[in-house]
């Protein structure tokens, strides 16, 4: 087992403040990987660094063992990198229909796509894509009337589209009912036959239904990196962590 | 059924029977004089829709349409002051006057009509995809684009204004004669210049209708919504603004090519701030999230220009200001989006789609 997508030695400094620092992890190839850790810990700029969002001060992002490492957005997308945002981001002013077509990006080229009006396999991958989301009947809808809950889940239904080999989620469950939790849960265990995950979340209790591993950050730094069970024995991650969790 | 107005087929025919009842105006008009004021109609119906492409659908507001508008008009002028010249007497008249005793490397090319033509399309179409690409790459957008455009308007204004012995200065140019293409010599009254230019803006119309409903403008219209969230889709949103702003351009040179046959002169005021704000200002009360609709804004706006205008002289400019103030406070997606509600009136199967939370902005299928 390879890891997908290794972190090596990563740093990330605005100004004089060090938001990451020298972070390194692995996500390995066909398992759900969960990145917790309080507020502030550097998740979503950890995100951001992978998706080339920022630029790393320094330090190797290398996925599938290429070198990534501040890329451009749209070419690490095309490597095949999908990302859900932690305020889910959709296109509000067009359809969730035109939402999941634009995500099925395999042809990229502004040229070829002057003269494409259908694209190949679009029809069945839509299809797919808007029964497992649940939004089989609000296609024609404006992406920006539909509820958080949907919004959420057109979202996750965009990174499917793209067909990527990593996806990366931030809070996917944030605003969602107890039975739709239920479902992303059985959702992403589905989709580790095909794909990996990295999923940031704070309700432990999902995490502990989906996560192969679980790393958990702190102060920008890894603090601990172990299965769940290890994880919640760990002492430090309860001082910082979990125990503060408890308590809220 | 769905509102008829976001219907690809019904469009359509809405663009064909259009263009179709243009084609009758040159059998029923006799005065030539207005055939060539409706021609030049024409040429603003294309640099509306040159706008409309690239803000409407694309999302870039570009003041300083004038740049491609201009280059292809004083490329055209160019092609048509050579024209007049002879082997014996090579130089313009205006060339003379300022003292210049050989012909420009400059004006060199456009002694031959081809490369003349091939040129006043080209360099402005070149300058848009070089001058966009490096603004897009570099991802200056919305309205730092916008004024981008603007100083690089002003710019070019300055240069032809002040380049006298090359450019005529503040007369512009005045070709003597009409433009004469393959032996035929296209006399702007006549209709066979109204053809010229009803084709071009039907054809690029056309067009630009393809490229809308391609998915290449369904991502340019993603680019619109939220350019930051297409990145991580995969697409360059650089490579699909450029292009999109590129084919713009196209259509305004081309404009400008036509506007040049009609009228025989050009000068720096093609590339005014004005004019250019009045490309935006077209598509804007007609519907930028319409082509068919920027391309009617012109029309309605520079044909109420011409008569009522001299009625009002000085009052106009007021009642003009007076009417696009009132559009953009209650029609911010201008007279098309009437249509749209209209329509929106038979579709009954719809409910839920009535009034989105934002105050119900169109879907942008058209």
């Amino acid at each position: 087992m390879t890891g997908l997508l290794e972190i090596r030695n990563l740093s990330k400094s605005f100004d004089t403040t060090k938001v990451i620092n020298d972070f390194s992890m692995e996500v390995v190839e066909g398992t759900i990987c969960c990145l917790v850790g309080p507020n502030g810990a550097g998740k979503t700029t950890t995100m951001d660094l992978i998706t080339g969002r920022i630029k790393p001060t320094s330090g190797q992002i290398l996925f599938a063992t290429d070198d990534i490492t501040a890329r451009h957005e749209h070419l690490i997308a095309r490597a095949g990198i999908g990302r859900k945002f932690q305020v889910p981001a959709v296109l509000r002013d067009m359809s969730v229909r035109q939402n999941l077509e634009v995500a099925y990006s395999r042809q990229t080229n502004p040229f070829r796509n002057l003269f494409k009006f259908r694209k190949e396999g679009l029809k069945e991958k839509l299809d797919e894509v808007a029964t497992l989301a649940g939004l089989t009947d609000r296609l024609k809808e404006r992406a920006g009337i539909l509820s958080h809950g949907e919004t959420q889940w057109l979202e996750i239904g965009m990174v499917l589209m793209q067909e990527p080999r990593l996806l990366l989620m931030d809070e996917p469950i944030a605003g969602m009912t107890e039975s739709e939790i239920e479902k992303t849960t059985q959702i992403f265990k589905d989709l580790r036959q095909s794909a990996t995950l990295l999923v940031v979340e704070h309700d432990m209790g999902f995490v502990r239904n989906i996560a192969d591993v679980v790393v958990v950050m702190h102060m920008g730094s890894l603090l601990a990196q172990g299965s769940i069970q290890e994880i919640e024995a760990d002492r430090r991650v309860r001082d910082v962590y979990l125990g503060e969790q408890e308590a809220a | 059924m769905g509102n008829l107005y976001h219907n690809k087929i019904a469009q359509w025919i809405v663009y064909v029977v259009f263009f179709a009842a243009l084609t009758i105006i040159p059998m029923t008009v006799s005065d030539s004089f207005l055939l060539n004021q409706l021609a030049t109609y024409g040429v603003y119906g294309m640099l509306a829709l040159s706008i409309s492409l690239c803000w409407g659908f694309g999302g870039i507001l570009n003041l300083g349409q004038g740049i491609a508008f201009g280059l292809g008009a004083y490329g055209m002028a160019m092609t048509m002051q050579m024209q007049s010249q002879s082997e014996s007497n090579p130089i313009p008249p205006f060339m003379l006057n300022n003292s210049l005793d050989h012909l420009p490397l400059l004006w060199q090319p456009f002694q031959s009509t081809a490369v003349g033509l091939v040129l006043a399309v080209a360099v402005p179409t070149l300058f848009c995809a070089a001058f966009g690409g490096i603004m897009f790459r570099a991802r200056v957008s919305g309205p730092f684009f916008a004024i981008m455009t603007l100083a690089m308007l002003s710019a070019f204004y300055t240069i032809i204004l002040d380049r006298q012995a090359y450019t005529g200065g503040v007369n512009g140019l005045t070709p003597p004669s009409s433009f004469v293409f393959a032996g035929v010599e296209v006399d702007p009254y006549s209709p066979t210049a109204y053809w010229v230019v009803l084709c071009l803006l039907a054809g690029a119309t056309f067009v630009a209708k393809l490229i809308t409903q391609s998915s290449f403008g369904l991502v340019t219209q993603a680019i619109r919504d939220d350019s930051e969230r297409v990145r991580f889709l995969g697409y360059s949103v650089a490579g699909y603004e450029t292009v999109i702003y590129t084919v713009s351009g196209l259509i305004a040179a081309l404009a400008g090519c036509c506007w040049v046959m009609l009228v025989q002169y050009v000068s720096p005021a093609q590339l005014d701030v004005g004019f250019s704000l009045s490309m935006v200002i077209w598509a804007a009360i007609g519907g930028r999230h319409s082509l068919l609709g920027s391309i009617l804004g012109a029309f309605i706006i520079q044909g109420a220009q011409s008569y009522l205008g001299d009625a009002f002289l000085a009052t106009w400019l007021l009642i003009l200001g007076g009417f696009f103030i009132v559009v953009v406070r209650f029609l911010p997606n201008g007279l098309a989006s009437l249509v749209e509600s209209g329509l929106g009136l038979f579709d009954r199967q719809r409910p839920t789609s009535s009034p989105a939370p934002d105050g119900g902005r169109p879907m942008p299928a058209e």
